[in-house]
């Protein structure tokens, strides 16, 4: 059987294909067709399974992930949307709590304050009231949802979030606001706050759920015809979606939530990082993916990925469980610029129309990949297997245009500072990364990947003491590997606020079966076989007092346990312990596993000879280095540096003090074995 | 010659250090307005003091610490400190404050032996005793009734809390548990900071990382004075009235005559009024603050910030005088409530000199009100671990129009930068109730440009009996408009008991105790408009109509639009 896992992306759509029964993998990309990205999914389909020689009946498996939830976002594409709040609280909001978070710089009197997710005049209010302890003050009654009802249905709209104070710990008025629209506005999609992210803390909750709301349309007709398109071109798979949380999705739970695709693309990458290093037996990995860009640093401990609870869409709040992943505007197409002082990178980004200097497309601003070609890392002739020719002289001039002039420098000293800097700043991210979360990136293994990962591997670990570095298989289209390796899962949460201290294990597994309860009633209306084995809990527990709460995976159902679990991570992450403060429990959540992921693919062959020599600038010296083919390379094959290995989508340099092998799954495991 | 890329590397670097420092501060600490609102700062100066990096955080914080930090270390005396030491102060006459309850830590960081650097992280306590809960009582007598006042202390010695110190600090606060929360959440932050220094010192060497600081200094002073040259030479005067403590007081001038000449600039504050009895005068920190603001705010936002923008700037203010309070006035609001008042008369008197860069006048009350008192839910205490239940309020005004934008609703402006609390959390944590949180229709000045609106919020009081304290500015001096631009909403403060009967909180520092039941309005000040209202976008009208920003008789009155026609 055949596996197929496509990730669309802002400008490519990349398609890897795997035989289940080891006779290789085949990739390829093609252009991403915003308007209709089901389009370029088929375009690259059509092309993987010519390029393999298969037919669509082969092909048992369709894992997907697309950027088309969070380009609505950004574009301000999503469905016209209303809001529904308590009475009293419709501007809640367009308040944003009222701090600058989306701000840069706080002494910028003109930025540009984003417009409120829904204008003012489409968002409603009803008269209800529930309290902090789910007590209700007041109940909506049944003609004023008749009459919201009807106010909603004159405003023409495609969608609706109800977002009601304290509903996280009494959904019922939610639940008769959205039974009422759903009756009285057939075809509109309606979300609720408990349903999206039953937790405390109103904007945050209403930002969610209004972001689902304007997902809902576009993502429930999108899954549709993505499923339509694959049965139709004789595929008998049935597509399933990357969440933002790493795992994948039937479409049917996904469009109820198209909030959790917000991270859908980035998403694959790390879940393959992360089965290829447990296949590996490496527990505690750093990933960075280095793309067009940005350069986007996650991390795994124990084998699975950091997760994070909330983060933010063009300043907005979202809260949704997603891979935990930092970003910064140095990818290979992120353009270099000199001011008073000195190299500065990114954020801005040739992108990849006309993308840098060096593509010949027109591009003329110096980016990174365009110092890399100066400085010789990247073959001219052999830049994705030929099949795209770079102009040296592009590149050459626009270097010396943007940085060398300006500075007064050679061509070769500019583009040499301009990686140093660039790495640098990688290196900041991957130690931030680390460090805000208590780590020491010495104690890590780097996994790099991305079509410009494997160029700056060697150095970023420098930068860091890091001692080891693995490059999988396929760098430059790895995240399409993720669709095909993750686990189908499912997450839910259940709200609790309250103290450990008040709690026993009974409360605990009461709180665990409750909310597994939930989980199974709706993966088992939907069809799923839960098994409750494949659950694990988490909990978000924080010192009583405090706002921001940490993520404890569950051990046992003994409060004491977690009690010491959260303690430790405190300890880990911030250096104290809190006399005499009670531990409170403010969220439970559930992943429930319906199909475990697993590593298919790899192959290779014959001997390590190189297949010629290339000069690159490392440092300030010129070196001429042996270049060997990477897939020629066979497991077990050991090579000290300084050396460059080659593939057809990237470049992997080798510096002196450091050796490279071919370990299992065809992995570059590069080792430094002596300091410089 | 210093490699330029290394010197921009280290730059990022100390950036970075300082995010993580605030990071560090903000995810631990106990107080929602420093872990929610984000009320806290972080920075870096090099081994003389000087301000090399801080955080995206609260510009009237770093300003103070400025100047707080280099009284810090003079009082200790660098000479007596050792390598896990921290300094505490909050102290205006000693310790270079801005006000007793922006508490700051210092710390030196050694390499090889020496000093190479210093990191403090500063938060705003939400109680240092004195004489009313939330040590924000603007009638006192002197600075003696603000608060527990802490000159520079060693209060860690060689990473060791001094017990007897910390013990004699967290006694003068009225809610000790959460106090030490923040306390350490503070501790760590500099302890971060100090970790991160010293990392990047072994990378570099100490020397580069000092020479690094001061390259950074001489960049951003380069271009902060090029910035400077641009602006036409010229004396710009500039008045405008601070509202004094009692509603029935005389408005109180604040004058400026800023001179710019060539790349250096002054602001003279002559003529302003002399200190008051009360709250709401200024330490000369939180002055040159207002002033360092302002040119900061006025140049290119890419110059990074650190010291070496504020190098182009001298400022006069007399001794004694509003915005120069000499020992022992009280100053507790003057950071909070009077220096934005200044910011908002600098900014609209470089209107004359650089209109294309400025911004009508805004909402300025930070901390309006505060609530406290027992809380009389036994499970509600057992729940959260204390007995006494306090909130602060954070406002939400309008911030002026622009040139070229709309000015922005609800939302922390210039000096400030703490966000307003979560109905949801007040609710849990408190007993009160919040009925209503909405925005103020024509409360944003018009203008070819509106300006921002402010947010209205009601409560339902559910304490047996609470103290509240009111601080509010801007309810007789309204926010300006720019060029034909109209005056934002003022602030207002209204109490309703449950018998029906209401009562406006006149006085700029109002006291009133809350019985059970009452119920309290607070409605923020809006800000200026930009422009002749009649030239504005007939669209734009229609559509502030439609959301209902302004109401059909103000379309009409201030804006010339009928609707339908």
């Amino acid at each position: 059987m055949m596996r197929i896992g496509i990730d669309v992306g802002g400008t490519f759509t990349d398609v890897v294909l795997v035989d289940e029964a080891g006779a290789g993998v085949k990739a390829t990309k093609v252009p991403t067709t915003p308007a209709a990205p089901e389009e370029g999914v088929l375009d690259g389909l059509r092309r993987i399974m010519a390029l393999a020689g298969v037919r669509p009946a082969d092909i048992g498996f369709v894992g997907h992930g697309t950027t088309i939830a969070t380009n609505m976002i950004v574009e301000g594409k999503g469905a016209k949307t209303a809001l529904v709040a308590t009475r009293g609280f419709r501007d809640v909001l367009e308040f944003r709590r009222g701090s600058r978070h989306d701000r840069a710089d706080l002494y910028d009197l003109h930025f540009t304050n984003p417009d409120p997710l829904v204008p003012r005049f489409r968002r409603f209010e009803i008269a209800e009231r529930v309290g902090p302890e789910g007590q209700v003050f007041a109940a909506p009654t049944p003609e004023d949802l008749a009459a919201l009802a009807a106010q909603i249905r004159e405003s023409d709209i495609e969608a609706v979030a109800v977002s009601l104070l304290h509903s996280y710990a009494n959904p019922a008025h939610e639940e008769a606001v959205a039974t009422a629209l759903r009756e009285a506005l057939p075809g509109v999609f309606v979300t609720t706050s408990s349903q999206v992210n039953p937790e405390m803390l109103e904007y945050e909750r209403t930002s969610t759920t209004v972001i689902n709301a304007m997902l809902g349309p576009v993502c429930t007709s999108y899954a549709k015809r993505l499923i339509e398109a694959v049965h139709d071109e004789g595929v008998p798979a049935r597509p399933l979606l990357m969440q933002s949380n790493g795992a994948l999705a039937d479409p049917s739970f996904v469009t109820d939530r198209p909030v959790s695709l917000l991270e859908s693309g980035p998403a694959g990458g790390v879940t393959a990082a992360a089965k290829f290093a447990s296949i590996l037996g490496l527990d505690d990995v750093i990933a960075g993916d280095m793309g067009g860009t940005t350069f986007d640093v996650s991390l795994m401990t124990g084998g699975a990925p950091t997760m994070r609870n909330h983060g933010q869409v063009q300043t907005h709040v979202v809260r949704y469980p997603t891979i935990d992943i930092e970003s910064i505007g140095a990818g290979g197409g992120s353009l270099v610029w000199v001011d008073e002082g000195g190299i500065r990178i990114g954020p801005m980004s040739a992108g990849g129309d006309p993308g840098p200097a060096c593509y010949g497309r027109g591009g003329q601003r110096a980016t990174i990949t365009d110092c890399n070609v100066v400085l010789g890392y990247l073959d001219p002739g052999r830049f994705l297997a030929g099949d795209f020719a770079l102009d040296v002289d592009a590149a050459h001039r626009a270097v010396e245009t943007d940085i060398a002039n300006p500075l007064g420098i050679s061509v070769g000293e500019a583009a040499s500072g301009a990686r140093r800097m660039a790495n640098a700043l990688m290196a900041q991210a991957m130690r931030l990364a680390t460090v805000e979360r208590g780590f020491d990136p010495r104690d890590f293994v780097y996994l790099c990947y991305g079509g410009a990962g494997p160029l700056h591997a060697a150095d970023l670990a420098d930068e860091l003491e890091i001692p080891r570095v693995v490059i999988p298989p396929f760098p430059g289209v790895f995240s399409a590997f993720g669709m095909i390796v993750a686990d189908q899962a499912y997450e839910f949460q259940l709200p609790v606020n309250i103290n450990l201290d008040q709690l026993d294990e009974s409360h605990v597994s009461a709180f665990c079966d409750t909310l597994l309860a939930q989980a199974r009633q709706e993966l088992e209306g939907s069809g799923f076989r839960v098994d409750p084995d494949k659950a694990s809990f988490r909990a978000d527990c924080k010192f009583q007092g405090q706002a921001d709460s940490l993520e404890i995976p569950l051990a046992s159902n003994t409060p004491r346990d977690l009690d010491a679990a959260f303690k430790d991570t405190h300890m880990r992450q911030w250096h104290f312990i809190p006399d005499g403060r009670a531990v409170s429990l403010l969220n439970l959540r559930v992943r429930i596993v319906v199909r475990p992921g697993e590593w298919v693919g790899s192959g290779s062959s014959v001997r390590a000879e190189p297949v010629g020599r290339r000069t690159v600038r490392m440092g300030s010296a010129a070196r001429d280095l042996p270049v060997y083919d990477r897939v020629s390379l066979e497991q077990g094959t050991s090579i000290e540096g300084p050396c460059l290995i080659e593939e057809p989508s990237t470049l992997t340099p080798v510096p002196e003090g450091w050796r490279v092998s071919v370990g299992p799954l065809s992995a570059l495991m590069l080792e430094r074995i002596s300091r410089q | 010659m210093m490699d330029q890329v290394e010197l921009g590397i280290i730059r990022n670097a100390l950036y970075a250090i300082a995010r993580e420092m605030k990071g560090a501060m903000m995810r631990t600490a106990a107080s929602p307005i420093i872990h929610s609102g984000g009320d806290a700062s972080a920075a870096i100066f090099d081994a003389d003091m000087q301000l090399v990096a801080q955080g995206n955080d609260i510009p009237t914080m770093l300003g103070s610490a400025v100047i707080s930090t280099a009284e810090s270390v003079r009082a200790i005396g660098a000479e007596n400190l050792r390598p896990g030491d921290v300094i505490a102060s909050n102290d205006i006459y000693t310790a270079g404050g801005s006000h007793l309850p922006d508490v700051q830590l210092t710390r030196p960081v050694f390499f090889d032996g020496e000093v190479i650097a210093y990191v403090m992280t500063r938060g705003h306590w939400p109680d240092v005793g004195g004489q009313r809960p939330g040590s924000y009582d603007l009638r006192t007598w002197d600075v003696f009734g603000e608060g527990l006042r802490i000159p520079p202390v060693v209060l860690y010695r060689e990473d060791k809390p001094v017990p007897d110190l910390v013990r004699m600090v967290m006694t003068n606060t009225r809610d000790p548990q959460s106090r030490h929360l923040d306390l350490n959440a503070q501790y760590s932050g500099v302890q971060v900071g100090d970790e991160r220094v010293v990392a990047l010192a072994l990378r570099y060497g100490g020397d580069t990382v000092k020479a690094a600081m001061q390259a950074a200094l001489d960049y951003a002073e380069a271009r902060t004075r090029a910035e400077i040259e641009k602006i036409p030479d010229g004396t710009y005067r500039g008045e405008d009235f601070i509202e004094p403590i009692d509603a029935g007081g005389e408005l109180l001038p604040v004058r400026v005559a800023i001179t710019v000449s060539g790349s250096d600039i002054e602001f003279d504050f002559e003529g302003t009024a002399p200190q008051v009895r009360g709250g709401i005068n200024c330490p000369l920190p939180v002055t040159l603050n207002t002033t360092w603001f302002t040119v900061k705010a006025i140049t290119d936002n890419t110059i990074p910030i650190n010291q070496g923008c504020y190098r182009p700037i001298t400022v006069k203010v007399p001794e004694g005088s509003l915005l120069n309070a000499s020992f022992p006035a009280s100053v507790v609001s003057g950071t909070t409530d009077t220096a934005p008042r200044v910011v908002d008369m600098l900014i609209s008197t470089l209107s004359q000199a650089i209109p294309e860069k400025v911004i009508a006048q805004s909402h300025s009350a930070t901390f309006p009100s505060l609530f406290s008192g027992l809380d009389p839910d036994p499970e509600r205490c057992k729940r959260l671990g204390r007995g006494f239940a306090m909130v602060a309020e954070t406002n939400l005004g309008g911030m002026g129009a622009r040139p070229d934008k709309d000015g922005v609703s609800t939302v922390r402006v210039l000096i400030g930068n703490a966000g307003a609390q979560s109905v949801e959390y007040i609710e849990h944590s408190a007993p009160m109730r919040v009925e209503e949180w909405t925005l103020v229709e024509n409360s944003g000045g018009a203008g070819k440009w509106r300006g921002g609106l402010a947010a209205r919020r009601r409560y339902l009081i559910e304490f047996d009996e609470a103290s509240c304290t009111v601080i509010g500015e801007r309810q007789r001096v309204a926010p300006k408009g720019l060029f034909g631009g109209g005056e934002g909403g003022t602030f207002s403060f209204i109490i309703q008991s449950p018998d029906g009967e209401s009562r406006q909180v006149r006085d700029k520092s109002g006291l009133a105790t809350l019985k059970k039941g009452d119920r309290v309005t607070l409605t923020a000040a809006g800000s200026g408009g930009y422009g002749d209202p009649k030239d504005r976008d007939r669209a734009r009208v229609a559509s502030d109509l439609a959301n209902g920003y302004i109401t059909a008789d103000a379309a009409e009155a201030l804006y010339g639009y009928k609707e339908g026609v």
